[in-house]
């Protein structure tokens, strides 16, 4: 009997055989409903077809090239940073997400006005400053207002004024004077001067920053 | 077919994990400096959890990492020249800071390393950044460590701040110890300070 009743319990339709007594039978009805509801844990196919698409193999390769480009336009193209820090403001938030174009200067030098990066000895972190003074020009600050071979250098973005006092410099050639649009602090405690042309890593993407809070502009 | 793919592929592991246990068996100087500098930056690491004898221990462990005439210039900008010189010196300095601060992370990051051509000399240049604890802003300085083999340990013997903005090549006394290494000690001890940069 107990060899008759094996095959059974994974066919419970079979109900004809003689032998199956009354509780016998709803052992089997439970297990068949045991069995019917394991089945239906299955996703459902519009589901499967959000989560893994209609070919998963193909839809891991698309995550395998998709990977792939990220790394590589972050390597070489586009390089995500979040700005720490009130020297920039008020043209650039602090916490706010913002993005360096490595690709920026592939064919041309820096310009007067660029907002740039500036690595330390790496890319960890970095500076983050505006070039004020070009390769050769001299460069000097009388109240506040910077004086380039003499002449007055306007600044629109400048929203803090200053009394910085600083005499006149010449930059050697390669060499980009690098400046903070917040001049409200005192002039040494501020982050400025001349920095080489192999430390730009490349030009601000936006004017302003993505995702900058409220609170900072503040400060 | 398949069999001589499971060959090629037994060969490539096998030429992987090689590559990785020489690696880790024979480092490289530069591989070992690294780590060295960065087991310094744990121990200037401390957390206000860190009971007093932890951080005395600590403290007492960072002398460890220099040599006995160790020369320290820090020049930042809005503060003045300092200068620290010896492991006594560097000892106090630590000690003070534990007493002082609640806690502070030091991170050695972007660690560039390059070698004397003896190999018994190296000058490391970093980015220092060190976070007190419960300060939303941290402090940030470019930093050049130079370091000598000592009985088959690197110790630092001279650590100077760089100025990142402003930074003239050939006036610092790192690229003039790359460029000749053999000249070192007379001219660590002889060059002015204020000439550095």
């Amino acid at each position: 009997m107990g060899s008759a009743r094996a095959p059974q319990i994974l066919d419970p339709e079979n109900m004809s055989l003689p032998f199956l007594d009354s509780a016998c039978f709803a052992h089997l009805y439970c297990l068949r409903q045991m069995a019917t509801e394991s089945h239906s844990y299955h996703l459902p196919r519009w589901l499967q077809i959000a989560v893994v698409g209609r070919r998963p193999k193909f839809t891991l390769v698309r995550i395998a090239i998709l990977i792939a480009l990220v790394f590589l336009m972050r390597a070489y193209v586009l390089l995500p940073i979040k700005i720490h820090g009130p020297s920039m403001l008020p043209t650039y938030q602090e916490n706010g997400i913002n993005f360096v174009n490595r690709l920026a200067y592939l064919h041309s030098d820096p310009q007067r006005g660029d907002v740039v990066a500036i690595r330390y000895s790496g890319e960890h972190i970095m500076l983050m400053k505006r070039i004020v003074g070009l390769p050769g020009e001299t460069i000097a600050f009388h109240k506040g207002r910077i004086f380039i071979n003499g002449n007055e250098l306007p600044e629109p973005y400048l929203k803090f004024p200053c009394d910085w006092e600083i005499p006149p410099r010449t930059l050697d050639a390669d060499h980009y004077y690098v400046v903070g649009d917040n001049r409200s602090m005192p002039e040494k405690l501020h982050m400025k001067g001349e920095t080489s042309r192999e430390r730009i890593v490349g030009k601000i993407l936006l004017c302003k920053n993505l995702f900058a809070s409220s609170s900072s502009s503040s400060r | 077919m398949q069999k001589s793919f499971r060959v090629i592929l037994l060969i490539v592991a096998i030429i992987i994990l090689g590559f990785f246990a020489w690696h880790w068996l024979f480092p490289n100087p530069e591989e070992v400096i690294r780590a060295r500098l960065k087991k310094l930056a744990e121990t200037a690491s401390f957390e206000p959890k860190d009971g007093t004898i932890r951080r005395a221990l600590k403290a007492s462990s960072v002398p460890e990492f220099f040599t006995t005439n160790v020369e320290i210039v820090v020049d930042v900008p809005g503060g003045r020249t300092q200068a620290l010189s010896g492991r006594a010196e560097i000892q106090r300095a630590a000690t003070g800071a534990v007493q002082e601060l609640r806690g502070l992370k030091t991170e050695f990051l972007d660690i560039n390393v390059k070698l004397g051509s003896d190999k018994q000399t190296a000058v490391a240049n970093l980015t220092g950044k060190f976070t007190p604890q419960g300060d939303y802003d941290f402090i940030v300085q470019e930093m050049n460590f130079m370091l000598r083999k000592v009985d088959g340990k690197w110790l630092i013997y001279r650590i100077e701040t760089v100025k990142t903005l402003s930074f003239a090549p050939g006036k610092n006394i790192a690229t003039q110890f790359l460029a000749d290494s053999s000249a070192l000690h007379p001219l660590v001890q002889r060059r002015p300070l204020t000439k550095r940069f």
